[in-house]
């Protein structure tokens, strides 16, 4: 106890373990009531272990403070394991308030910052490009998605010793980087949403009224204004509906369907 | 369906979601599942045609671990493999009477894992407690959360393909007879549920600053791809008429347009003003600094 300053340096199969852990790992343990909390735990107990030294009270403390509410992004975990983990091999128990800042201060926008970038640009840009090959029969457009993923893999292997080098100033340096890589990715999203729109929701009017001897070809007369009219009109539909209250996707996508089973049954759109 | 199919298809299942959490390879996305439910299944052009709307419907929709989504994944896995071997079941259709409505089923068995975890949390929080604690076994109780998430996806796929054909055979053969208008409007439907992703996926996005590039995107694209498939309208009526004509033309390519909005995104990256100077950083901060903006500048082309 009189010696809490701990001495265990963190090596290179160190960060290897803990990336390990966390690539493979990390989210198994996901659970309603405190989320990743097990998984972070289980990606840096054998480091724990080394530090604090088996069954001493500072490892059931750690643990203990691990075992707490966690939940962030898991493509940038590490890189608050790697903070974590540069205040408690250096303070040990006494660095455990700090610890706790920084992994409540910083999950919050690490999960948002990691949402944003990973769980809607790169599916939005690749997964775009994948089903517009895909839908022509062509795997090439999964396979790029694939390699992009790996090479994902690559950066979020080497984030943790990045994090764990440059301490927590990394986090105000990186801020503006993120934040200007982001808005362009989202440039090129919001591009990109419009090409699809353009080319991947393919109906049409089917609908050929009689006025009087004139026969009125709906589709053709958008088709003057601007192609792909309709697909536009429906996003903006689904759009404008998304922004009322109550409205989940889920519940969007069981509109949509049961407008379509209508329309489509009444002969009026029809696919192309 | 050969019983060999039914097995693999409930292992692709079973792992998928394990990529999904951990790795994130990408083939745990639906245009995934249908590259290889499509290659299982001995039809790759169906899966990936069925994976590639499942896909597109979802665009926006997607947070890790966090909330509970409707899992296109495994619609993608059952449509697929429905379309293939069930008579009269079209991909469009596989893909809103199978693939949506698996896909929501699917959000109560998901809760259901995530519950299912809390079990073993307990258990490592009771495990510290013990006088003398097993480490090994805080890390197994960690590792069996993989148990329930695995389960909740490949034992409703193992059901449905090993007894759901003849149900799936009478539903296709009425939509194919009495029900007809119900079969085509699932189609419409089918054709249509990729516009649900994309008005998600803007409401994510700050449409109403980037407007200009969803105009740019969708009237460039709308442009060319009415260009694109004219000519291949004439060139086909050309060379029935005229045998002497062989020129082949093909459809628009996607990734030319996707490089012209990742032409726009450098474009806007570079007219961002960092401040990263200005900011306080002292004298040897700054050289890091430098090497950081490298490395920085490395993951924008590559992610991009």
């Amino acid at each position: 106890m009189t010696n809490s300053k701990p001495k265990y340096k963190l090596t290179d199969q160190d960060f290897n373990q803990i990336n390990r852990r966390s690539l493979f790992g990390f989210q198994l343990g996901w659970n309603y009531e405190k989320m990743q909390n097990s998984g972070y735990l289980y990606t840096i107990l054998p480091q724990l272990r080394k530090i604090y030294g088996d069954d001493t009270p500072e490892l059931r403390e750690m643990m203990k403070t691990h075992m707490q509410f966690f939940n962030t992004s898991n493509f940038f975990n590490t890189i608050i394991t790697g903070l974590d983990l540069a205040v408690e091999e250096n303070e040990g128990i006494e660095g455990k308030d700090t610890v706790t800042g920084i992994k409540v201060g910083l999950m919050g926008s690490f999960a948002a910052i990691g949402d944003s970038i990973f769980a809607s640009l790169i599916p939005t840009i690749f997964g775009a490009l994948a089903a517009s090959m895909a839908t022509q029969g062509n795997p090439i457009g999964v396979i790029i998605w694939v390699a992009a993923c790996l090479l994902i893999c690559v950066f979020r292997w080497k984030q943790l010793r990045f994090a764990y080098g440059k301490g927590v100033s990394l986090v105000t340096d990186m801020r503006d980087q993120l934040n200007a890589l982001t808005d362009s990715a989202t440039v090129l999203g919001v591009f990109m949403v419009g090409a699809l729109v353009a080319t991947m929701v393919n109906i049409k009017f089917a609908w050929v009224p009689q006025i009087g001897k004139v026969t009125m070809n709906i589709q053709n007369n958008l088709d003057m204004i601007i192609p792909k009219l309709l697909p536009a009109a429906v996003v903006g539909f689904v759009y404008w509906m998304l922004g009322k209250k109550g409205m989940t996707s889920t519940k969007a996508i069981f509109i949509v369907l049961i407008l379509c089973v209508i329309l489509g049954g009444l002969g009026i759109v029809t696919k192309i | 369906m050969a019983w060999w199919q039914i097995l693999l298809l409930t292992l692709y299942a079973g792992l998928e979601i394990l990529d999904e959490l951990q790795v994130y390879s990408a083939l745990n996305t639906p245009v995934g599942a249908g590259l290889i439910a499509g290659i299982i299944m001995g039809d790759l052009p169906t899966g990936l045609f069925i994976g590639a709307s499942m896909q597109l419907t979802v665009l926006g929709i997607g947070t890790f671990g966090g909330a509970s989504k409707i899992d296109a994944t495994t619609g993608t896995v059952l449509a697929t493999a429905f379309s293939t071997t069930v008579k009269g079941m079209s991909p469009q259709t596989a893909i809103s009477s199978i693939a949506v409505p698996v896909a929501a089923i699917m959000i109560e068995l998901d809760i259901l894992a995530r519950f299912a975890n809390t079990y073993f949390s307990h258990r490592i929080d009771h495990l510290i407690d013990q006088d003398k604690i097993n480490y090994k076994a805080v890390e197994r109780n960690v590792l069996y959360g993989a148990i329930p998430w695995s389960l909740s996806r490949a034992v409703p796929v193992f059901i449905a393909l090993a007894f759901g054909r003849g149900l799936v055979q009478t539903i296709a053969n009425a939509l194919n007879g009495d029900l007809l208008w119900l079969g085509n409007g699932l189609a419409v439907a089918g054709a249509t549920l990729p516009a649900v992703g994309f008005a998600v996926l803007l409401r994510y996005l700050p449409v109403k600053k980037h407007a200009a590039y969803l105009i740019l995107g969708f009237t460039v694209t709308t442009l060319f791809s009415v260009l694109f498939s004219s000519i291949q309208a004439l060139g086909t009526g050309l060379s029935q008429v005229n045998k002497g004509f062989t020129s082949i033309f093909n459809g628009l390519p996607m990734l030319a347009i996707a490089m012209l909005g990742l032409a726009l995104a450098i474009l806007h990256y570079k007219s961002i003003p960092l401040t990263k100077g200005a900011a306080q950083t002292t004298e040897n901060q700054s050289n890091n600094a430098n090497s950081d903006s490298d490395d920085e500048g490395e993951i924008t082309d590559d992610e991009l």
